[in-house]
């Protein structure tokens, strides 16, 4: 190693060599976007809320909260989105209510996953269970026009145990209702 | 004998900047270092979580044996401390508060008496301490001729989940040290750095009827809705200059990859396979490395985007839901047991598109999420092993790990 005296001082408010002046900049900027960014969720999520509540009637908030606990989650096997035969009686029974009591209201598919993998492919995963059950629908007579989906992947646990049981619970498509 | 060596020597050369071979390199053989205190303001507290950062990024530099002995020097003394005096280096530093409240900070190395290296940083609050740190690691590897370490000083962002469907978008330091929350509320996932210089960023938000994409300009703190699309809605890359992303979307239901123009705005399908592709990662010119099961079970491909065609890039493990691509290397990660109930193990994996070497680089827990370094020097990934969610780092030319956990919460991704 030479023995050569490197010296360099930095009088600016920096703290990175060379192509340093930004980062405490970006830092300072950065505290003042989250304060603004962090705002807008939380405001959206009220606004999305208040406006539920003030154009619906409470009747209708409470039919939804009523006939969605009717519905009933489709489970999945480890690693597969086919419809399993003994969960045919829960989507006949689902398509039911869906096509009758609940047809005023849209449908919305969750699907969900076990905790093995927070990557694109498992939600990918949930979202095939979403929508083999929505196929399911169609052709028991649901319209199309009313159903969407989303993939919750891992993220949306009904158990959080580390069991067989519980992970099997995790599988599972969701219904909810929108008005 | 001479041509023996010669041969021996081009053997070396070719296989020397292979990173899918590894390179084990004896502790004993790194110089030694020790970190001398010579801090003239702050509390205790703070000095030893100050001196804990340093040692920490010495050690990430993989390239010093770091004594973690926590000693006081005073600054201008002429010679190391006794106990430092079989030291290759020492490095000494003194932390000061100005009038201003500004943290100073004056570093020298030391090496036989002699002072090799001084330098002067500066920042306005103390609370950014860690950069400090990660900045002085930065600037010794750079004095002492190492690889470039750019990515020790650019911020990660990840979401971690809160509750069920609840998270936050968190931006931090490499070691998690320095937290600060940028979108509050809400469900929102797979967070993506929109340009090089991380002035902006992109992720999925999952709180309304269909799955959204927003783009977020950290400097202004403006937030936009970029596109929706049922089922899901995912940025998975961003090339090198932000022009281009690389989607996942399901309009219909069906999970495909889509390229989509920052400029023109202008989307375009790129996989039609009836089963899942996802994760798509830009590799050379004109290619895709990306995750499918059209073999029955989640691999790695890789897609001519003009050609149109597809070939498999990994051959070694029964399920690789994930890969991040840097050059002609693709780190992936594989199930380890086929037990759907069993206690998995997933483990990161480095394989070549140029060799059949793969190179295994975790070894327990679920390893997930891998991202490659802006230069490829580094991999940071995640790791959940026993209920603890952490960021790994893997310096790949220098074979270590090194993790940093997450206090609470989980994280469920995250980019560099």
């Amino acid at each position: 190693m030479k023995k050569v005296v490197i010296s360099s001082v930095f009088t600016a408010l920096l703290v990175l060599s060379g192509c340093g002046d930004k980062d405490p900049q970006v830092e300072a900027t950065d505290s003042a976007a989250t304060q603004e960014v962090s705002s807008k969720p939380v405001q959206t999520v009220s606004n999305n809320n208040g406006s539920v509540a003030s154009d619906s009637t409470e009747s209708t908030s409470e039919a939804m909260a009523r006939l969605e606990k009717e519905l009933k989650a489709i489970y999945f096997d480890f690693d597969k989105f086919n419809i399993k035969a003994d969960m045919q009686g829960n989507l006949s029974a689902d398509a039911g209510v869906v096509n009758t009591k609940a047809k005023m209201f849209f449908v919305k598919l969750e699907g969900n996953c076990d905790e093995w993998g927070s990557d694109e492919y498992n939600f990918a995963l949930g979202l095939k269970r979403a929508d083999t059950v929505k196929k399911a629908l169609i052709a028991e007579g649901v319209d199309t026009s009313r159903i969407s989906m989303v993939s919750f992947g891992e993220s949306n646990p009904a158990c959080a145990d580390k069991t067989k049981e519980c992970w099997a619970q995790n599988r599972r498509v969701d219904f909810k209702l929108l008005p | 004998m001479k041509i023996i060596i010669s041969i021996l020597l081009v053997i070396v050369s070719l296989f020397a900047n292979d990173a899918t071979i590894d390179v084990v390199k004896k502790a004993d053989s790194l110089p030694s270092i020790a970190v001398e205190d010579s801090s003239v303001s702050y509390d205790q507290t703070f000095k030893s979580k100050f001196f804990k950062a340093l040692v920490a990024d010495l050690n990430v530099l993989s390239i010093f044996n770091v004594d973690r002995n926590h000693r006081t020097a005073q600054y201008d003394a002429g010679s190391v401390l006794v106990e430092n005096k079989d030291m290759n280096y020492v490095l000494r530093y003194k932390l000061s508060e100005d009038n201003s409240r500004a943290l100073n900070v004056e570093i020298k190395i030391i090496s036989k008496d002699d002072v090799v290296l001084t330098k002067n940083y500066k920042v306005k609050t103390s609370d950014i301490y860690m950069f400090v740190a990660h900045t002085i690691a930065f600037d010794i590897n750079e004095f002492m001729g190492e690889s470039p370490v750019e990515w020790m000083k650019r911020k990660v962002i990840f979401s971690k989940m809160t509750d069920s469907q609840k998270s936050e978008l968190v931006v931090s330091d490499y070691t998690l040290t320095y937290q600060y929350v940028v979108v509050k509320g809400g469900f929102n996932v797979f967070p993506k750095w929109a340009n090089k210089e991380q002035s902006a960023f992109y992720y999925s938000s999952l709180d309304g009827k269909k799955p959204t994409l927003k783009y977020v300009d950290t400097k202004t703190g403006k937030s936009q809705v970029m596109m929706s699309s049922d089922g899901m809605m995912i940025c998975s890359d961003v090339n090198e200059d932000g022009s281009k992303l690389l989607l996942t979307m399901a309009p219909k239901g069906q999970p495909d990859i889509y390229i989509y123009d920052v400029k023109t705005k202008n989307t375009k399908i790129l996989t039609n396979y009836g089963g899942i592709d996802v994760g798509a990662q830009f590799m050379e010119k004109d290619k895709i490395a990306f995750v499918s099961d059209r073999l029955g079970y989640p691999n790695i491909f890789s897609l001519n985007m003009s050609s149109g065609s597809v070939e498999q890039v990994v051959h070694y493990g029964k399920s690789n839901a994930a890969c991040s691509v840097f050059g002609k290397y693709i780190v992936y990660k594989a199930r380890e047991s086929s037990d759907a109930f069993g206690n998995n193990t997933f483990n990161l994996h480095l394989v070549s598109t140029e060799t059949d070497f793969i190179r295994r680089l975790t070894a327990v827990g679920v390893n997930e999420f891998p991202r490659f370094s802006v230069d490829g020097d580094a991999i940071i990934f995640i790791k959940n092993y026993q209920s603890q969610s952490s960021i790994g780092i893997i310096r790949l030319n220098h074979n270590k790990n090194y993790l940093f956990p997450l206090k609470n919460g989980k994280i469920q991704s995250m980019d560099w």
